[in-house]
């Protein structure tokens, strides 16, 4: 049997060896074959440029949903949006006992400006000395239990339902009061001292008690920024008690804290977008001139509505949306850097459609020479804005009627806006180069002249179409 | 289109199987491609005996068998590729079909096949010096067929057997050509935005037969003391080839595929064929089988410039073969034992203006007492293609086939 194997496994060799020595093979055979049969070898890209878009509308929506600050807090007023700064403390017996019995007490609240912002080289110098009498009302809510479990019962509050409640804000006492502030180029600490009557309502009683307490500034003319109770520089609240004569305090930390943020924007048909905050602007462009360019480049019908109408004749390699800006006329910012504009579009899944961000990519050459291109408060009057994403999927389903939507907001402030890394990155010699500044700048711009004016579409299409 | 790839450096990891008709339906493995027939030169449908297994085309025949028969068939073929005076080789392997015939006495046999009717294979990929990115182009195709077969010897007429099988047609089909950008007409200072934009035409899809669950074959089979004859029509049948076109830049970034379903008119297809035998064991053995298309064949095309249909022409295979027939007897001497096969055909291919010409030697090895055998067929031949535009194809091919035989469900004599 071994034998028979043998001979059979003999035969399927010697097979195999002829037929390798039997021809010359020649590569170019194949490619000349598949160039025969009209395949491929690369696909055709083409540019196409489709002017005088203007929007059908442009809408803003700004999220006034109250976020944490536990990291970063802030409290002022910039752009146009008011941010308060709400605390959540709570306090035991033993405290309450000690500032019933004392003769006098007083509070104060100290803020640690946050020092990466301040003391970067990025901060403007001629900022300093930060100075303004500001107008502060202060209010808070109390509240008391003999329950041995209260506090732990207000620790379970979730912080969705604390920022909720804080949109019915309704306090026990609201007090106003004005502070001098000055904050030179070395100082680290704002220092408030809080109304009389806060500190007398809360020695009142002696009972576990929770204090909420909030600062807004409707009219400030800054924002102030600090550490939220997340770092060991947290906000603190002292509170200082006299008795006969001796001096005692104890600090007390918030164990969270809130961003409440209110509009003042007056112009409700003004599309108007703003730093730090969670709001945006949705353009809606309409769908003809889109689609009338791209009949008159390819000399086919658009929207393709055969069979099921999904159009996979060609597809988006990369689009580009420009829009005119004036950065003098348009906007406000704090730190006078740069500030890149972030781009979303709109995409179907399944039986809905989320918005999906879109990709940025470099174009080095112009990036190097004329910066980023996706970026308000800097020299040049566009803003090219890329939506690849959106673009592809518009012209993929346009037979269904949609049109194209975009979605924008600002981001974050670019300290080199001429280097093409677009992120932070290491260099050869191990130091890291911040192409971004990991603050907000609370800044503004209105977008309302930009809607108004006809924006560029650039598209540059990928074609399955043959050249004949 | 510019001149294909002079840019092309190298092709790699190359493997496919014929490319004639790689578009269209690809590549028909004629009668499931079994080692047996296919040392015979593809004759032999009409042959009789203990063990002969199922013919696909000529489902009656296995009523006269009494054994079972299992078989698995292997093919690895070497084709040489000539196209404007210029060669390319490559080499393929593959499953054609698996088979199973169940004699039941009395009352019938039962047969099940496993055939992979018609296949397209290609992957090549060449590699470009001015960009990083490779051209892939991928062709995976197979139209399977599951075919139980049913066969019973005429009560009276005990000589004829009829036979009739049912072809339920599956399989998928996937083509990729990914490719990278050719900014020929873009001008320099936009060309960044297609750094690394690599895009696949893809299109993926599946088979079926079009408004009926299969096809079907019906085979009248003559047994003579020295000459069987049978006599085969098989249905004419409607191939459904949904497919979903994509253009696409990876697997989880793409567009919303567009459906299409190509619909390919499969004619009916008549076969006969007879076998004489002589001094006992010897075999002369000459078939035909005859499909005569209508019409053209839609291609998977739609992209480029390739075509859109594949003409057709009537499809055609004529075989002659011997065979002598190994001795049963297992104290026999081995080399008697062995069956010994020569054979030849003509085949026209569904393909207009191709038409095929091979010949081949084959041998049944016993393995052990029980009937199991290993065929193996050796064959060569070449396709000659007179269009000027698909190549000419010559191959040498290598078949195996594992046949098992076991004497279930008969009684002891």
């Amino acid at each position: 049997m071994k034998k028979k194997f043998i001979l059979l496994s003999f035969l399927a060799v010697w097979a195999i060896a002829l037929s390798a020595c039997l021809f010359d093979s020649d590569e170019n055979a194949l490619s000349s074959w598949l160039s025969d049969q009209g395949m491929p070898d690369s696909y055709k890209v083409q540019t196409l440029s489709i002017e005088d878009l203007t929007p059908i509308s442009a809408e803003v929506f700004l999220d006034t949903t109250p976020r944490s600050a536990n990291d970063r807090a802030i409290f002022g007023r910039s752009a146009n949006i008011q941010h308060d700064f709400v605390m959540d403390f709570g306090f035991d017996k033993g405290l309450l006992g000690t500032l019933k019995k004392a003769d006098s007490a007083a509070s104060f609240l100290f803020l640690r400006l946050l020092p990466s912002l301040y003391k970067s080289k990025y901060f403007p110098k001629d900022s300093f000395p930060i100075e303004e009498d500001l107008s502060v009302k202060v209010s808070w809510k109390l509240t008391r239990s003999k329950k041995s479990s209260f506090l732990d019962d207000v620790m379970e509050i979730t912080d969705s339902e604390w920022h909720k409640s804080l949109l019915k804000w309704k306090p026990d006492m609201t007090v106003d009061t004005t502070y001098s502030i000055s904050i030179g180029k070395k100082d680290s600490t704002l220092t408030l001292v809080l109304p009389r009557a806060l500190i007398d309502s809360i020695r009142s009683e002696v009972s576990l008690c929770r204090l909420q307490l909030r600062l807004s500034a409707p009219e400030a003319k800054h924002v102030y920024r600090f550490y939220g109770p997340n770092y060991l520089y947290g906000p603190q609240f002292r509170m200082t008690t006299l008795s006969d004569t001796t001096f005692t305090y104890r600090n007390v930390t918030p164990f969270r804290v809130a961003d409440v943020i209110k509009s003042q924007e007056d112009c409700s048909d003004c599309q108007v977008l703003h730093g730090g905050v969670f709001d945006s602007m949705v353009v809606e462009f309409p769908s003809e001139p889109i689609m009338k360019g791209l009949s008159e480049f390819y000399g086919d019908d658009f929207p393709y509505n055969l069979g099921d109408g999904n159009d996979v004749r060609q597809a988006v390699v990369l689009a580009q949306m420009t829009f005119s800006r004036d950065d003098e006329s348009q906007g406000f910012s704090e730190l006078g850097r740069p500030i890149q504009v972030v781009v979303g579009s709109f995409m179907d899944s399944a039986t809905t459609t989320f918005r999906k961000m879109e990709e940025y990519k470099l174009n080095k050459k112009l990036i190097t020479k004329e910066g980023h291109p996706n970026m308000v408060f800097h020299e040049g009057d566009s803003l090219t804005l890329q939506v690849t994403y959106g673009m592809r999927e518009f012209i993929n389903k346009a037979s269904d009627g949609r049109t194209f939507k975009m979605m924008m907001r600002l981001g974050y402030p670019v300290l080199q806006e001429k280097d093409d890394a677009y992120k932070n990155y290491i260099t050869s010699k191990g130091d890291t180069s911040y192409v971004f500044l990991s603050q907000f700048d609370y800044a503004r711009y209105d977008f309302t002249e930009s809607m108004k004016k006809p924006a560029t579409l650039k598209l540059w299409l990928a074609s399955k179409r043959g050249n004949d | 289109m510019k001149k294909f790839l002079s840019i092309l450096l190298c092709f790699s990891a190359v493997s496919f199987a014929s490319m004639i008709g790689l578009d269209a339906l690809g590549e028909e493995q004629t009668l499931g491609g079994m080692a047996s027939m296919a040392g015979r030169g593809y004759a032999g449908s009409a042959k009789t005996g203990e063990a002969e297994g199922i013919s696909l085309m000529n489902p009656a025949r296995i009523a006269f068998d009494t054994k079972v028969v299992f078989n698995i068939n292997f093919l690895m073929e070497f084709l040489a590729i000539e196209h404007n005076e210029e060669y390319y080789t490559t080499n393929t392997i593959s499953i054609p079909s698996f088979n199973l015939s169940f004699p039941m006495g009395n009352y019938g046999a039962l047969g099940l096949s496993l055939w992979q009717h018609y296949a397209s294979i290609l992957d090549v990929e060449s590699e470009d010096s001015t960009t990083v990115i490779n051209a892939k182009m991928k062709y995976q195709s197979s139209v399977y067929e599951v075919v139980p077969s049913y066969a019973l010897r005429i009560p009276y007429l005990r000589n004829f057997s009829l036979g009739a099988s049912a072809h339920f047609v599956m399989g998928n089909v996937e083509r990729s050509l990914s490719l990278g950008p050719d900014n020929s007409e873009v001008s320099k200072n936009d060309s960044w935005a297609t750094n690394n934009a690599k895009l696949s035409d893809y299109v993926d899809g599946t088979w079926e037969v079009k408004n009926h669950p299969a096809y079907y074959s019906i085979a009248l089979q003559y047994r003579g003391r020295q000459t069987s004859y049978f006599f085969s029509f098989t249905t004419p049948y409607t191939l459904e080839n949904k497919l979903n076109y994509n253009f696409r830049f990876s697997e989880i970034d793409t567009l919303a595929p567009t459906s299409y379903t190509r619909e390919i008119d499969v004619p009916m297809t008549l076969a006969t064929g007879m076998n004489f035998r002589f001094k006992k064991r010897n075999n002369v053995m000459l078939d035909l089988q005859w499909r005569s298309w209508d019409d053209e064949v839609e291609n998977i095309g739609k992209s480029f410039s390739m075509d859109p249909i594949t003409k057709t022409q009537n499809d055609i295979l004529l075989a002659a073969g011997f065979q002598r027939d190994g001795s049963p007897l297992f104290y026999d001497k081995y080399w008697d034992r062995i069956t010994y096969r020569f054979g030849g055909w003509y085949k026209g291919w569904y393909v207009e203006n191709t038409h095929e010409l091979g010949g081949s030697i084959g041998a049944g090895f016993p393995l052990g007492r029980k009937g199991t055998t290993l065929d193996l067929a050796f064959q060569g031949g070449k396709r000659f293609v007179d269009d000027g535009h698909n190549w000419e194809e010559t191959f040498i091919g290598v078949r195996l086939g594992l046949m098992g035989v076991g004497n279930w469900g008969s009684t002891a004599r």
